[in-house]
């Protein structure tokens, strides 16, 4: 049995752009930059090379951009286009490997092609070939990184990036590792470059010299990750898309871009209940819900909040999800988007309560399985709490 | 490129009507790194990608790598390779795709880069590969292509394996000579097109033969599995052994085979056959 896994990461650098430049060719070799034009302070969601070597950076404000780069070609983020491209991107990719692991928009993606070289040759081939194949049929040119791990074959795309490839030989990722910047190692939080970089190791070799004991001194029990990011040892399987932990989303789009609490709030409030009612329907739990702003400027925030117990009832997930919605907002800036994401799910106890529930919560329940009724009957805003707005 | 005539595995040497003139002759394999060489047992079970140049180099003394030809060579890569594998292995290598399958603007700093780079192998390095595709054929402006590529790899082994026809005229042959360029020998189907199956010797420091596999019907498939697919027999190498090597061990030096038919291994396996018919041949001699 040989034990050696093959993983294939591909990455289309700048995506936005590099999709931009499919659909209009005057744009190509050219500088350009993704970014909401009629925000006020719009941030650059993406750039080309060429914008990037003038300066641009992502998340960089959009004013300031075009002052570095002033020949650059300014266009407004269309995330629809992207998503489409990212799914023909991972169409042409399931010829070669079932197991793929793949993100919305982002031009990321493995494949696990171990044990297919009697299929499709080796590794190697399989790597130049979906290159090829990708160049020819969707006029894109990934990075393609070939390597035994997830964290070793995206270290070999970065180094290459924009273009290029890279194979890391079997037995060969530590050497390769040692001499690369701490920046290229993926995980490594800004922080912990910085604290390291006052025991002036600033080389991913210098810090796989460091004991297991030497890192948990001075990084707790995140030492243990980085004695094994430094090694480029990495066990993590590519995950495909229904070998994830199930969860469960939902997303509202404003019409009008949103800085109000009170609608904030209440948007999120009816998210909650959409979640409610799909948990309910499929007799699941979260135990975590989480939340996803999209911010005018380009910027996203993320945050969560748990309990140790699932809960499924609008109430519950109302306050997890107000409770996530106060932990993001900490920007000024007016909100795009927001999504809505229950997960740590699992199955709904079958086991009655010993004692008799209070008559106010069984009055809830009652209420919720009748609004759920109406809801299955005459679609989903057919009835809803008062301070819930219509989501369309 | 390595002098020493020592014998190692698979190895054979020729003698020629002189004590002076024989002709050391090696066979080896197209590429060494298959996992389906363990599949097929020639590697043993569990064998991993690291340890398998250890293995071949029990079978063989010369291979032709092929990784050079995915991506850049790389003298620290190759500098570990090589003290990892064994003293008496000598190494071909393919030169890059990006200056000859899919030519890049910048080719020339390429190959500068690549010359830098296979320059690890020093002594052991005995012929730079310059594979041409299939449509790369017999123009003005691919023949300037050509002499320019060939400029910029003066003063190292090199051979040129050509996959069209047009090129199969002796002007090709006389400015090869010239250059002092392996002329690379095919063996390959036998279909309309393709270059032709030649005992051409045009560098008499060294001869180098390919064996594709004679599969007509997968060579257009664009997988290599179905491509390279063929399992010569003993009677197709016996000939080959009786009517191609002898012209061509004649009148060189040093002579490298390789199999590329790497499918279920069937190279390592056609590679030690055909060497053990040489060695029988050689000692008939």
């Amino acid at each position: 049995m040989n034990h050696r896994r093959f993983i294939l990461h591909l990455n289309v650098a700048d995506f936005a752009v590099a999709v931009e430049r499919v659909v209009d060719l005057s744009l190509r070799d050219k500088p350009v930059i993704v970014a909401p034009l009629q925000a006020a302070r719009a941030a650059v969601y993406d750039m080309s090379e060429e914008a990037y070597r003038a300066g641009v950076r992502k998340g960089m404000l959009l004013t300031r951009a075009t002052r570095i780069c002033r020949t650059a070609r300014v266009l407004p983020p269309r995330f629809d286009l992207y998503r489409k491209a990212m799914g023909s991107f991972v169409n042409e990719a399931r010829g070669y490997s079932p197991v793929l692991e793949h993100g919305v928009e982002d031009g990321h993606l493995y494949l696990d092609i171990t044990g297919t070289h009697r299929l499709f040759g080796t590794p190697p081939d399989v790597g130049w070939r979906l290159h090829r194949q990708i160049r020819s049929k969707l006029e894109i040119d990934p990075i393609w990184s070939l390597a035994g791990s997830k964290l070793v074959s995206k270290i070999g795309s970065r180094l290459v990036k924009p273009v290029g490839e890279y194979i890391v030989a079997d037995g060969e990722e530590q050497r390769f590792l040692a001499p690369l910047p701490l920046h290229l190692l993926p995980g490594l939080s800004s922080g912990e470059r910085q604290r390291l970089g006052q025991f002036n190791i600033g080389r991913i070799g210098e810090l796989a010299a460091l004991s297991r004991m030497q890192l948990e001194g001075v990084f707790g029990r995140r030492g243990e990750a980085l004695f094994e990011l430094s090694r480029g040892i990495d066990d993590s399987a590519v995950r495909p898309e229904e070998e994830r932990p199930p969860r469960v989303v939902r997303e509202h789009i404003f019409s009008d871009d949103c800085a109000d609490r009170t609608v904030l709030k209440g948007v999120v409030g009816a998210l909650a209940a959409q979640l409610g009612m799909e948990l309910r329907a499929t007799r699941r739990q979260a135990r975590r819900v989480g939340l996803q702003l999209d911010y005018t400027d380009g910027t996203t925030v993320s945050r969560q909040a748990s309990v140790r117990k699932g809960v499924a009832d609008d109430d519950s997930l109302q306050r997890l999800a107000l409770t996530a919605l106060e932990r993001s907002l900490t920007r000024r800036t007016r909100v795009r988007s927001c999504r809505l994401i229950g997960d740590r799910l699992h199955g709904r106890s079958p086991q009655l309560n010993l004692f008799a529930a209070p008559a106010t919560g069984r009055k809830k329940e009652q209420l919720l399985a009748a609004m759920d009724r109406i809801r299955q009957r005459f679609g989903r805003e057919a009835i809803r709490m008062g301070s819930h707005p219509v989501l369309h | 490129m390595a002098n020493e005539r020592t014998a190692g595995p698979a190895t054979a040497l020729i003698p020629g009507e002189q004590p002076a003139s024989s002709c050391l002759v090696m066979t080896g394999t197209s590429g060494y790194s298959y996992l389906e060489w363990v599949d097929s047992g020639f590697y043993p079970p569990g064998t991993r990608s690291a340890a398998m140049l250890e293995f071949y180099g029990r079978s063989f003394s010369v291979v032709e790598l092929n990784y050079t030809w995915y991506q850049m060579a790389r003298s620290d890569v190759l500098t570990r390779m090589l003290a990892a594998a064994p003293a008496h292995i000598i190494f071909a290598a393919k030169l890059t795709r990006t200056v000859t399958h899919e030519r890049e603007e910048d080719w020339r700093e390429q190959v500068q880069r690549y010359r830098q780079g296979i320059s690890a192998l020093g002594k052991r390095l005995a012929a730079i590969l310059v594979q041409l595709p299939p449509d790369f054929d017999r123009t003005v402006s691919n023949r300037r292509f050509l002499a320019e590529l060939l400029d910029y790899l003066q003063g190292m082994p090199v051979a040129v394996e050509f996959r069209h026809a047009s090129w199969a005229v002796d002007t090709v042959f006389s400015e090869l000579e010239r250059r002092q360029i392996t002329l690379v020998s095919v063996d390959e189907p036998d279909l309309p097109g393709l270059f032709p199956r030649l005992d051409v010797v045009t560098n008499p420091a060294l001869f180098y033969v390919r064996f594709h596999g004679r599969n007509a019907k997968g060579w257009k498939h664009g997988n290599m599995q179905k491509k390279f697919d063929y399992d010569y027999s003993e009677q197709e190498l016996h000939q080959w052994c009786e009517h191609e090597l002898g012209p061509l061990s004649s009148r060189a030096s040093r002579g490298i085979i390789f199999f590329n038919n790497h499918v279920r291994a069937q190279a390592p396996r056609n590679a030690l056959l055909l060497n053990s018919l040489i060695g029988k041949k050689a000692a008939r001699s």
